[in-house]
């Protein structure tokens, strides 16, 4: 058990799992894609020194997360993990290298819709009470939490010792009968996909999004649940052993 | 033939009771968690008595048990000698502020018995001894690192447990080095590595990992680690927890034709009595004198007169060629069950310590539906865990066993037709 964390894979998880969860909130609030009704497509490239690099593009008031960095009508360079991850904690303000033209977009629409998904991440006890916020909430907490994960697996010290015990295979990751999202393990590298799991190697399957938010939020032990049956499961339990210890990791880096 | 399927009710409203009183509500590796309950409602949760090769749930269902508590139940549940040892030896003394005597005929015991003993000392759990195998190998050679190989078991102490496990430091595990099993090569790289650094190598007989099929010595491994060790001043201990006197009574180490330099006893040592042991060489126990290692019931008179009825039954019977001969018979059956209807079930290791893997698909997860057909049919198995053979087991126990095998696979295939 490592008791820190490092800029580099916090730096990775604020890009693919949070910024990346933008993806999720425009298709389940209808607030988001009214933000984003009548625009243009753009592309924001994110550029992070000796760190990632992502574009998310904004189309048909959807949002599509891709890997590196092609094509950007605006681009946001950063000098460093640490400035990066400022952004997320509102203590950085980017500036853009490309794409003067568009700060409005940033400022009238990327920003509120930054401001949206943190009120999902981050609920406030009032807002969960409302019945359809905490599904929506959970749900967006899932898949960020997924790709956290991945993150992980693939950056930080203890992760990637996790990671290298996991066999090649996909894990199933979901609520039963509802939302599902697929980690995918190839030597010992992994790729969240946020759809369900077609063929597992091994299943992990939460009986409601009450026990996902649950686990994720620290009020429930992922091991106690497994006991009293509100997480079933099944196949090779020890890639399911070795998530859970990576998303220890999650919960420490998320928190 | 229809066997009765078991209901649960009672494990499971004592589970709930449980689980606001204990973490996880049975924690460990013999609760629904770490056991591999797979599906959770398939399994029974507490049993209620036990009696030879069977016990009983709370629900009155009545187990065939290869799990055997998990390796101590070797003579029987309840076995008549070890318990009447036991029971006379509690009319005199237990714990007591000095030892009683019957330690010492314990340890002489164990050093006529065990081929590479020269001393023995007395502990609770198979954790207590390993640990103290590991810190003699230190305080003896003045050196940090310890060699595992992977897939390896040693207990629940910070130093067996890994960099990812939750409460374990980095500090706790950065002088353990681990090493692919069978591989000599890799083995010789890691010393020249680490050269005049590697105060030990703790390993199992052989690989009893679970998830994966377990995996003898290639011939001459053993033989080439001990000249390894005895080349650079290194210690070797066997961790014979699981395996010691189901495979040989004079060690594992003897059964695979070498000597270690210390071992680690406990499940079968006193069939269910609490006892753990670490023998050694000779020239290793002033070593031990020196280490500061000690509990408060290490020295129960009791469980050390269990173990000796234990060991001389074990030796009365010849119990490692009775159990070879009860597992071959068991796990030729339960392969031919399989086989008729189209499944292709693996039996790996030590009949003694049989382990079973339905080889159909690569998650296991058909295992793991015949695993829990089996239990609900009152064969007590796990899916990714070793079993284990006692020698109350009868030929009638073995061919229900495979009878209800024929059946469970019969289901599995039903829902996977072919």
């Amino acid at each position: 058990m490592l008791t820190t964390t490092d800029s580099k894979t916090m730096a990775y998880i604020n890009m693919f799992a949070v910024l990346g969860t933008l993806e999720n909130l425009c298709e389940l609030d209808e607030n988001a894609s009214a933000l984003l009704s009548g625009k243009k497509p753009i592309r924001i490239g994110f550029e992070v020194k000796g760190g990632p690099s992502a574009t998310l593009l904004f189309k048909n008031g959807k949002c599509r997360m891709e890997d590196g960095i092609r094509d950007c009508e605006v681009k946001l360079p950063f000098s460093s993990c640490e400035k990066f991850n400022g952004l997320i904690d509102g203590t950085t303000t980017p500036i853009p290298s490309k794409g003067f033209t568009h700060i409005g977009f940033l400022l009238k629409t990327f920003v509120p819709l930054t401001d949206l998904l943190a009120k999902y991440l981050r609920p406030s006890e009032e807002d969960m009470k409302d019945p359809a916020f905490r599904k929506k909430s959970i749900e967006m907490t899932l898949y960020c939490a997924a790709v956290a994960i991945s993150q992980v697996a693939n950056h930080d010290q203890s992760g990637k010792f996790s990671a290298n015990l996991i066999p090649d295979g996909e894990i199933a990751m979901g609520v039963k009968d509802s939302i599902g999202a697929t980690l995918r393990v190839k030597d010992h590298h992994m790729v969240t996909i946020k759809k369900p799991c077609e063929h597992p190697r091994a299943a992990m399957e939460f009986s409601s999004l009450d026990v996902v938010g649950g686990v994720l939020s620290g009020q429930l032990s992922a091991m106690g649940c497994i006991c009293d049956g509100t997480i079933s499961m099944r196949g090779m339990v020890n890639m399911i052993d070795n998530v859970n210890r990576i998303l220890d990791r999650v919960s420490l880096y998320l928190s | 033939m229809s066997f009765k399927i078991n209901t649960y009710t009672k494990s499971r409203e004592m589970f709930n009771r449980a689980f606001k009183v204990i973490p996880s509500g049975i924690y460990g590796h013999q609760g629904p968690s770490e056991g591999c309950y797979i599906p959770n409602d398939a399994f029974p949760l507490y049993s209620s008595k036990a009696q030879g090769t069977y016990f009983w749930d709370l629900d009155g269902n009545k187990y065939i048990d290869y799990m055997c508590g998990y390796g101590p139940n070797v003579l029987g549940y309840c076995d008549p000698d070890v318990d009447a040892a036991a029971l006379e030896q509690l009319k005199k003394e237990n714990c007591v502020t000095i030892p009683s005597s019957v330690m010492v005929d314990f340890a002489e015991l164990l050093v006529d018995t065990v081929a590479c003993a020269d001393w023995a000392f007395f502990a609770k759990n198979g954790n207590d001894v390993t640990s103290l195998a590991v810190i003699t190998a230190r305080a003896a050679t003045h050196r940090k690192k310890i060699v595992f190989f992977n897939g390896y078991y040693h207990g629940v102490s910070p130093w067996t447990q890994k960099l990812d496990y939750p409460g374990i430091l980095e500090e706790e595990v950065c002088n353990n080095i681990y090493v692919p099993w069978n591989d000599y090569a890799a083995l010789e790289r890691v010393f020249e590595e680490n050269k005049g650094e590697i105060a030990g190598i703790i390993a199992q007989p052989y690989m009893h990992g679970n998830f994966v099929d377990n995996e003898f010595p290639a011939d001459g491994f053993w033989q080439k680690v001990r000249k390894l060790c005895d080349d650079n001043g290194t210690v070797l201990i066997i961790d014979d927890v699981r395996a010691g006197f189901r495979l040989d009574l004079a060690g594992s180490d003897h059964y695979f034709g070498f000597k270690a330099d210390l071992i680690c006893f406990c499940k079968a040592l006193a069939n269910g009595y609490n006892v753990s042991a670490l023998c050694g060489r000779a020239d290793l126990k002033d070593v031990v004198s020196s280490i500061t290692y000690t509990g408060s019931y290490w020295m129960s008179a009791v469980p050390f007169a269990a173990g000796i009825a234990c060991i001389n039954k074990l030796k009365q019977i010849n119990a490692p060629a009775l159990f070879k001969e009860k597992g071959e018979k068991l796990t030729t059956g339960l392969v031919a069950a399989a086989k008729e209807h189209g499944f292709h079930l693996k039996a790996t290791g030590a009949p003694a310590l049989f382990y079973l893997r339905t080889a159909d698909d690569d998650s296991l997860m058909i295992h793991q539906e015949f695993i829990a057909e089996m239990v609900k049919r009152g064969v007590f198995l796990t899916s990714h865990h070793n079993h284990f053979i006692n020698a109350s087991l009868s030929d009638e126990d073995i061919n229900r066993t495979i009878e209800i095998a024929e059946e469970a696979f019969k289901v599995v295939r039903e829902k996977h037709p072919l």
